[in-house]
């Protein structure tokens, strides 16, 4: 069990940490409210209206967090492979390009199917 | 040296032919134009007579005085990772029911000749009733020509389908719930059945080392006491249902009143024949112990059928509901006779089957002529003094209901004397009590006779047109067979005789001594 | 510090896997294919997309067949251990092929519906929205199911082979997300698609989770993923364990699922109603098949020596199975509903072959399934025919009296409730004779008494639509039974003949199935 132990003890620090920064801002930091920081938080831009009243939300926002964790996802296959690259020798590389391929094949169908455009 | 009237070359799968041959008419009537209905018929008829022919043929070529088991016998492997085979063959009593079977096929087709015109009865086509009576026909000859346990269960299901589109599709305005009803009893039984197979397989694995449904192979394995029981059951309920045996017997009344005639002769007089046919052929020589230890049960069930039924078919006010009760009753008798297990018995059960197969299509046949002409009501109220308007059909009724009576010259009568016979060996008190049937028999089918066609003639009687040429020409074989069998037996009971003797030998049993010895009445 | 440990250690005792194209040449080809089909989807102009897709689609289901057959000697451990190419896997695989080439041609189907074919022209618009109805008018067509579809073959040919935990999650995904996605695709009612598609997402990925917590545990018990491996630690340590006990618990229900074993059957007959009914019948059968693939091998292969603590819980489960499906069948008055229940008793039916854990069983298992596999494919063709003005007139009291204006539709379609009612000289019948036979070798008997039981109920509801079509009166508005093209007659015709001739002559199949073998470990 003790070999789990930092892994326990790094996850309560964590966790402690959040929970102190977060609960510290709300009493240090200045409370100046006005419409727009009432409003939800959508990068910046105008807020979507919502499900209920108005009509439905874009599924831009999907379609990006989407292609972020296909991408995203890439670079953790890619961690492996760069630190066993040695033992897997021409195998890894052949495998890996294959790999980067597929994934490309998908950047390409969402480039075409105006993905990547936001309007 | 065989004692055969015809020597056939046995190269020739004979059995396998005979049941091609309505397969093939029945796929030749469905691809006839819808338009063209008397051709079907004619066709339909045309192919039944070829099979009849073929029977006559195969009943000359069948030597009764052979040792082997099984003649025209045929075996070609067809599941082998199973232990399935396709093997059929004949003894005395296949024989005879095939060719039960096969006569009464045309006959039905002539006498239902106009019982499918268009818009009368059902949603089906004429083409189809009639490919469905040839595809019938296959089953039934498969059925009784099977020699593989499997090959016999298989027909024994698929026979359910005409029979099931027969009922529901050319009948009265109850067909379906009398379809559904029929098919839910008799699925009933062939599960039980596939359970009780499934069992005997893996028990033939057991102690044959190889799973196996040859019923040659099957005869006098060594089963343990227990599984036995429950494997002979498992048999038994899907003969009862099908025979069908008080208390099994609900859906027999409903599937009669609303089937054609000739769907109610083809499945009183031969299907139900598969039930009693299987105990004798199956249950006996596979579960000999377990058929004696059951004996008392059974015959207890078939005696209370003889007498039930007879009351009920005595209270009746519905023809066919009459008909169908008083076929109960004589089940009873069929399986009296196999169970008593002496070879007058089970001799006269065999003969029985036959003679009950003729009485059934003469009752119901002439019954449907009647009915036909008075808009196809079937209440008895409906009818009397029709004897005075058409002597000739009041002629073949009368005939008809001695014949179910069992008057002596007659078919019937043969039958239900041998059973008593075979009764009277060994349980006189049951033999006793079963003789009340027949006066109850005599009650039933003479009070039938006096309300419909003697007194004051009823209202829409008069003016009923008499038989005509095809009418008659449908019921006169029967009559005339009927009276054959009557006069001299002999000449199937020669035929039936060695394979009931046989099965007995293999059971392990011997008729009782004469009375002299004292061992009457009592347990074998 | 302890991450640079463990690198170092994983980097010292790793082992290059060795990796036979060659035998995994059908899922390659079949994936290949897919990505493919994505790229023809980018690039090709609007008109060549389907005739391409349908070359591309067609081809490698048929090349990967080939491929199979090709390798049918091969029994061998592959990829380190994560497949194994065995007997019963490659059938399994030929199956899976087979079954999709005919649901391919259901789902190429353009004829029977005059608005174009079973899918909806873009499954981004808004159920009722003019976007919805200007696509549909300008007659545009889905394209991409295709290459979902082998995206759906390429996990349904490595989830039988996978022979490690973590691969058979990985086919369990790449079977299933394409999947969702197609059962949401309908043309016709598309609010019940919808639904049906989050319904199966939902679920789905629950029991996936299942999976991996099941998953998890078996690798806390065992220390590999590997089936062999666990396997031989279950068996070098025979007390019982709750860890592997829960662990075998969980993945159960995570496999149980994708079969529709009651009680995790709940999604089956929404998704089934709700789906485009060429991918009913494409999921109805191949996903069976697939998945019951999978349990069979994880059941003999890891929790072989398990047997006696995981067969009670399949006893109680294909017991529920049955029943549940042949009873609720009775009271169903949608044709796409009442197969559904009636496909979960068939899995109850199925699961008698992996309870019985002998080689007998699981060559009825995989004769059933193949039976079971075509007749239902089949039955849904039949459906997608009987139309009237809003679509496929799925209302049981629609089918009255079918047989007087289609006899031939009718007798087809009573020939595939034959089948499955388990009638002889029907494929059906067969399959339930060999796992009934397989589960009494076993000792299963009483189990095969509930069968039997649940068997006369399913016959009582097949025998109903017969009942129906062939001797009721046909409704008032009765619905059309349309021509299809040659690809649903074709498949029909398929359907029927393998539903006729596995039931008359088995024996070939058999005989493939007994030189199959069994799993290899």
């Amino acid at each position: 069990m003790n070999v789990y132990a930092p892994i326990l003890v790094l996850l309560a620090l964590g966790a402690a940490f959040a929970i102190f920064s977060v609960t510290l801002t709300s009493f240090t930091g200045p409370k100046r409210y006005n419409r727009a920081k009432r409003d939800a938080y959508e990068c910046g831009i105008d807020p979507t209206p919502q499900p209920v009243g108005g009509g439905h939300f874009p599924v831009k926002y999907y379609l990006t967090a989407m292609l972020f964790i296909v991408f995203d996802i890439e670079i953790v296959f890619l961690y492996p492979w760069a630190v066993a690259f040695d033992k897997l020798a021409l195998f890894g590389l052949i495998e890996m390009l294959i790999f980067i391929g597929t994934v490309l094949v998908v950047y390409a169908y969402v480039w075409r199917r105006r993905g990547l455009e936001w309007e | 040296m065989t004692s055969s009237m015809l020597n056939l070359p046995t190269s020739i799968p004979w059995l396998t032919i005979l049941g091609v041959v309505p397969l093939v008419g029945s796929v030749v009537v469905l691809l006839l134009p819808r338009a063209r209905e008397t051709m079907a018929k004619q066709v339909a008829l045309a192919f039944s007579l070829v099979t009849l022919v073929l029977t006559v043929v195969l009943a000359l070529g069948f030597d009764a005085a052979s040792s082997a088991p099984f003649q025209f016998a045929e075996k070609y492997e067809w599941i082998a990772s199973l232990g399935i085979s396709y093997s059929v063959g004949v003894d005395g009593i296949g024989l005879v029911l095939i060719a039960l079977a096969t006569i009464l096929v045309p006959i039905v087709m002539l006498s239902g000749w106009n019982d499918v015109a268009p818009g009368t009865t059902g949603r089906g086509t004429v083409k189809g009733y009639f490919a469905l009576m040839l595809a019938l026909e296959t089953c039934m000859v498969g059925v009784f020509a099977a020699t593989d346990v499997f090959l016999f269960y298989v027909f024994f299901e698929v026979m359910l389908i005409p029979t099931f589109f027969l009922i529901g599709r050319f009948g009265g305005a109850q067909r379906a719930y009398a379809s559904v009803k029929f098919l839910i009893y008799s699925l009933v039984g062939g599960l039980l059945m596939l359970a009780a197979l499934i069992g005997l397989y893996v028990v033939s694995a057991d102690v044959l080392g190889q799973g196996t449904f040859d019923f040659m192979q099957l005869v006098g394995i060594d089963i343990d006491p227990g599984t036995e029981k429950l494997l002979f059951l498992g048999f038994f309920i899907a003969f009862a249902i099908k025979a069908p045996l008080w208390p099994f017997h609900t859906w027999l009344p409903d599937a009669a009143r609303e089937a054609t005639p000739a769907t109610a002769v083809l499945l009183i007089g031969v299907l139900d024949k598969v039930g009693t046919f299987g105990m004798i052929r199956y249950l006996l020589p596979i579960f000999p112990s377990a058929s004696q230890w059951f004996a008392p049960l059974v015959i207890a069930m078939a005696v209370i059928g003889i007498i039930y039924g007879a009351l009920v078919a005595l209270g009746q006010s519905d023809m066919k509901r009459l008909f169908a009760y008083s076929s109960m009753s004589h089940f009873g008798f069929i399986a009296l006779g196999i169970f008593v297990f002496t070879s007058q018995g089970m001799s006269g059960s065999v003969f029985y089957m036959i003679a009950h197969g003729l009485a059934t299509a003469a009752l119901f046949i002439v019954g449907g002529y009647l009915m036909s002409r008075r808009g196809g009501s079937s209440l008895i109220s409906d009818y009397g003094g029709v004897a005075k308007v058409a002597p000739i059909l009041g002629g073949f009724f009368m005939f008809a209901a001695l014949s179910a009576l069992a008057l002596p010259a007659l078919a019937p009568f043969v039958g239900e004397f041998l059973v008593l016979l075979g009764t009277f060996e060994r349980y006189i008190v049951i033999a006793v009590i079963a003789t009340i049937g027949i006066v109850l028999s005599a009650a039933y089918a003479l009070r039938l006779y006096q309300k419909t066609m003697t007194g004051p003639v009823a209202p829409g009687i008069d003016g009923m047109k008499d038989l005509g040429g095809r009418e008659f020409t449908s019921l006169f074989p029967v009559f005339a067979l009927t009276l054959v069998l009557g006069v001299i037996p002999g000449i199937a009971l020669n035929v039936i005789n060695p394979a009931v003797d046989r099965t007995l030998t293999t059971v392990g049993l011997t008729d009782p001594q004469p009375v002299l010895t004292g061992t009457e009445g009592g347990q074998p | 510090m302890s991450g640079v440990l463990s690198a170092s250690v994983v980097a010292d005792t790793f082992t290059l896997p060795t990796i036979d194209y060659g035998a995994l040449a059908p899922v390659l080809i079949v994936a290949a294919a897919a990505v493919i089909g994505v790229l023809v989807e980018a690039f090709a102009p609007r008109g060549a997309r389907r005739p391409l897709q349908l070359v591309l689609v067609f081809g490698s289901l048929i090349a990967a067949f080939v491929a199979v057959v090709m390798h049918a000697g091969i029994r061998q451990l592959d990829g380190g251990g994560a497949v194994a190419i065995d007997g019963p896997g490659l059938v399994l695989q030929g199956a899976v092929l087979l079954i999709s080439i005919v649901g391919a041609m259901l789902m190429a189907e353009r004829m029977v519906d005059p608005a174009g074919d079973a899918f909806a022209a873009r499954a981004s618009t808004l159920p009722g929205s003019e976007d919805e109805r200007q696509f549909s008018s300008r007659g545009f067509l889905q394209t991409e199911i295709w290459p979902l579809m082998l995206f759906a073959v390429t996990g349904m040919l490595l989830f039988p082979i996978a022979n490690d935990l973590l691969l058979l999650f990985v086919a369990l995904e790449v079977m299933s997300l394409p999947l969702y996605l197609l059962v949401g695709m309908a043309r016709r009612r598309r609010l019940l698609s919808q639904e049906a598609a989050l319904k199966y997402f939902i679920l789905g990925s629950f029991s996936s989770a299942f999976f991996l917590f099941g998953s998890a545990l078996l690798y806390g018990y065992s220390g590999s993923i590997k089936f062999g491996k666990i396997a031989e630690a279950i068996a070098g340590n025979p007390g019982q364990n709750m860890l592997i006990l829960v662990g075998v618990g969980m993945v159960a229900v995570g496999l149980l699922f994708k079969i529709g074993a009651a009680p995790f059957h709940q999604w089956t007959p929404d998704v089934y109603q709700g789906a485009p009914t060429p991918v009913t019948a494409f999921m109805a059968a191949a996903v069976k098949v697939a998945a019951f693939g999978a349990i069979l091998r994880v059941f003999y292969v890891i929790f072989g020596g398990l047997r006696w603590d995981w067969q009670p819980m399949l006893w109680v489960i294909a017991i529920l199975t049955m029943l549940i499906g042949a009873i609720v069948a009775v009271t169903q008055t949608d044709v796409k509903r009442m197969l559904a229940y009636s496909s979960i008793a068939q899995a109850g039916f199925i699961l008698l072959g992996v309870i019985a854990a002998n080689p007998a069983g699981l060559r009825g298992a995989i004769f059933y399934l193949v039976a079971y596999a075509f007749t239902t494919l089949g039955t849904f063709a039949v459906v997608t025919l009987v139309r009237d003005s809003t679509g496929e007139a799925t209302h049981l009291s629609k089918w009255a009296g079918l047989a007087k204006t289609s006899p031939l539709t009718a007798t087809v379609f009573a020939i595939f409730l034959l089948s499955l009612a388990g009638i002889p000289l029907t494929s059906g019948f067969i399959g339930k004779f060999a796992v009934f036979t397989a589960a009494i070798e076993a000792g299963a008997m009483p189990l095969v008494i509930v069968a039997l039981f649940a068997s006369l109920i399913a016959a009582f509801v097949y025998g109903r639509v017969i009942v129906l079509m062939f001797f009721a009166d046909p409704p008032a508005d009765p619905p059309a039974v349309v021509v299809p093209s040659a690809f649903t007659t074709l498949a029909i015709a398929i359907s029927v003949a393998v539903t006729v001739v596995l039931g008359i002559i088995p024996q070939p199949f058999l005989t493939l199935l007994e030189q199959a073998g069994v799993f290899i470990r």
